[in-house]
């Protein structure tokens, strides 16, 4: 006590100092004793350098002061690469970088021809202690694989073929050969989907490429048009022969029916004429003549005794029975 | 007390600083070292854990064991045909023996060095001396390839005759090599100089194979021409089918509408032979009687249209003019 009145600041100093000093000691102890995995990893567990176990998702105890180490793994996250195509920002409507890559993209096909080929990869880390320290450029390794595959498999078929039929074969086939060259490193990784996107004939000959389906359209419209023309025509053809044959038809009544009309009443008529055959002979001149003349106004008649008449009519005037 | 905690204190910082400096080390898993007494390799250490060494003797030199990667520039490489081609090779390798590669090498970053020596020159001898074909295709697989434009032209027969148009004359060159034996190739030839560094190459890949600027430009062309002349034989086909149905509307119209005149002709002539008998046999009966019925008839219709001037010695006129009459 009376130290510490003598020297009381002193005192209370190397006190405070070692609570200090103990408390810190404390806190470090604490602070580097826990770790958390989340659910989307696991831990790889370090003693002093050396792999000593795998954590799981929790709450974990460890040596303090970085005796242990724990290396946080997503091993359930899927992760992906885009080759020669960015996402800028993802999002409901997710934009793309307007840049290209052909470094990555172009490609030669087996016929020789130049095709852009964009595509992704996604792979899930299956082995957290291969992935941490069998490789070092992780990443960088995944990409090169992912691309000398593709171009190989390109490099295997015709343009044609890259571009249609033999997409889904090119995604099968990369997807094996890539797990199999990445298993061959040990990196712990395992390739889940290989999805090929964009396949496009390079900028200076999409045109032609375009003009190719065109043409296919071209052709089909051109068929469509001699179709169109047959059809206008030939159903037309067909009612018109129809109709050519309907008044051939008509024709034929008409005449065969006038016939037996005519004949009819000649009949009837020549029936009562051999009854009284001079009566009704004149009987019919005279109704003719009448008949020719009903509606006749301007005609002329001529005395036969005349000599000099000049036998042609009024000159210049209309003639009358042309009505 | 207060000593004790002094003490305390002064023997944990000591025990601190041993450990520091001291007799131990860490090596972390992927690593391996080398270490090194006064120059002098005295032995490597390859597996993590805690390690022990001489204080202030020691020297450890850490090198990863992992598998390292070799990302070259692309080169401008001639094929065997002298087609200029880019080459874009990347390579994986590591530190198989520490030793030797402190020895030679000793940094990463040399070592680098001479991969790009060493790598890059395999690839160049690799790829000129086999065909660009060699070198893009791994198989003949594309041999067997039955590619052709998809299309439909709603006619089996002629999308037939089309397909063998526009099928791209396909005759590959057979491959001896392709690329995966080249990559081997390039490996085995890069790996001839690196086992005295210390490295072992594991693969060495062409990531990328492309044309060369100009070489592209003579491509794309190609390309365009091969385009073209597929689309041609689509326009012409099109031009083709439509004249085929032009000529067959033509010729259907034609044979139809003749077919009807025919049947029409027919059908009238028939009529015409009916009435004729009839006619015939009804005013035969009196041949006399007919020529008068029949004049008599005729003039009603003609004689209405005429333009008449009549004269009075007509019998009809008879009782008009005549003695009769007067």
């Amino acid at each position: 006590m009376p130290e510490r009145n003598v020297t009381p600041i002193r005192g209370l100093k190397v006190g405070t100092i070692v609570l200090i000093v103990i408390a810190v000691a404390v806190i470090a102890l604490f602070s580097t004793s826990f770790f958390v995995v989340d659910q989307t990893e696991q831990a790889v567990v370090l003693t002093l350098g050396k792999f000593s176990g795998i954590a799981e998702p929790g709450l974990h105890f460890k040596w303090p002061f970085g005796l242990q180490r724990n290396y946080n793994v997503k091993t359930k996250v899927v992760q992906t690469e885009q080759f020669g195509f960015r996402t800028a920002q993802l999002g409901v409507q997710a934009r793309y970088e307007d840049r290209t890559y052909p470094e990555e993209s172009t490609m030669l096909t087996g016929d020789l021809n130049i095709v852009d080929v964009e595509w992704i990869i996604q792979y899930r880390i299956t082995d957290p202690k291969a992935w941490l320290f069998n490789l070092q450029d992780k990443q960088k390794t995944i990409r090169d694989i992912s691309q000398s595959v593709i171009n190989m498999l390109v490099g295997d078929m015709t343009i044609l073929d890259v571009m249609g039929s033999q997409r889904v074969a090119i995604e099968q086939a990369g997807q094996q050969l890539m797990n199999e060259t990445l298993k061959g490193y040990g990196l712990g990784i395992e390739i889940i989907t290989v999805k090929l996107q964009n396949i496009v004939p390079p900028v200076g000959v999409q045109a032609a490429f375009e003009d190719v389906n065109k043409a296919i359209q071209d052709m089909n419209r051109l068929i469509s048009e001699g179709k169109e023309a047959y059809n206008k025509e030939i159903p037309k053809a067909r009612g018109e022969a129809d109709r050519i044959v309907q008044i051939a038809q008509g024709y034929a009544a008409e005449r065969v029916n006038k016939a037996n009309g005519d004949v009819a009443r000649f009949s009837a008529v020549y029936e009562e004429y051999r009854k009284a055959p001079d009566v009704t002979k004149d009987r019919l001149y005279y109704e003719m003549i009448e008949a020719v003349f009903a509606d006749e106004q301007n005609v002329e008649l001529i005395d036969s005794e005349l000599s000099n008449f000049i036998p042609i009519k009024n000159f210049g005037t209309q003639a009358g029975g042309d009505r | 007390m207060k000593k004790l905690i002094t003490v305390l204190v002064v023997a944990v910082v000591l025990l601190g600083l041993l450990v520091l400096m001291g007799p131990f080390y860490i090596q972390q898993e992927g690593y391996q070292s080398v270490i090194v007494r006064f120059g002098q390799i005295t032995r490597v250490e390859t597996d993590a854990g805690l390690k022990l060494k001489t204080p202030f003797v020691d020297n450890v030199v850490t090198y990863p064991k992992k598998i390292l990667m070799w990302d070259g520039e692309a080169q401008r490489i001639p094929t065997k045909e002298n087609q200029f081609i880019w080459v874009d090779a990347t390579a994986r390798w590591r530190i198989s023996d520490p030793a030797k590669f402190y020895e030679s090498i000793s940094s990463l970053d040399s070592a680098f060095g001479k991969l790009d020596d060493v790598i890059d020159s395999a690839v160049r001898t690799v790829i000129s001396s086999n065909f660009l074909r060699e070198a893009v295709r791994n198989s003949n697989d594309i041999m067997n390839s039955t590619s052709s434009e998809t299309f439909e032209t709603g006619d089996a027969e002629g999308s037939d005759s089309l397909r063998q148009l526009t099928q791209t004359d396909a005759s590959y060159d057979s491959i001896e090599k392709g690329r995966r034996a080249l990559s081997t190739d390039m490996l085995a030839m890069a790996q001839q100089l690196t086992p005295e560094y210390g490295i072992e190459i594991i693969d060495v890949i062409p990531r990328q194979i492309r044309y060369s600027d100009e070489l592209t430009e003579s491509v794309y062309n190609r390309m365009i021409k091969e385009r073209n002349q597929i689309a041609q034989a689509f326009r012409s086909f099109g031009e083709g089918k439509k004249s085929e149905w032009m000529g067959k509307l033509e010729n259907e119209q034609r044979s139809i509408l003749s077919k009807a005149y025919e049947e029409a002709e027919i059908i009238k002539g028939s009529a015409d032979a009916r009435a004729t008998k009839i006619y015939a046999d009804a005013y035969g009966r009196d041949r006399g009687f007919f020529d008068f019925w029949r004049s008599i008839e005729s003039y009603r219709t003609t004689m209405p249209k005429f333009t008449k001037t009549l004269s009075t010695d007509m019998s009809y006129f008879d009782y008009l003019y005549g003695p009769r009459g007067r």
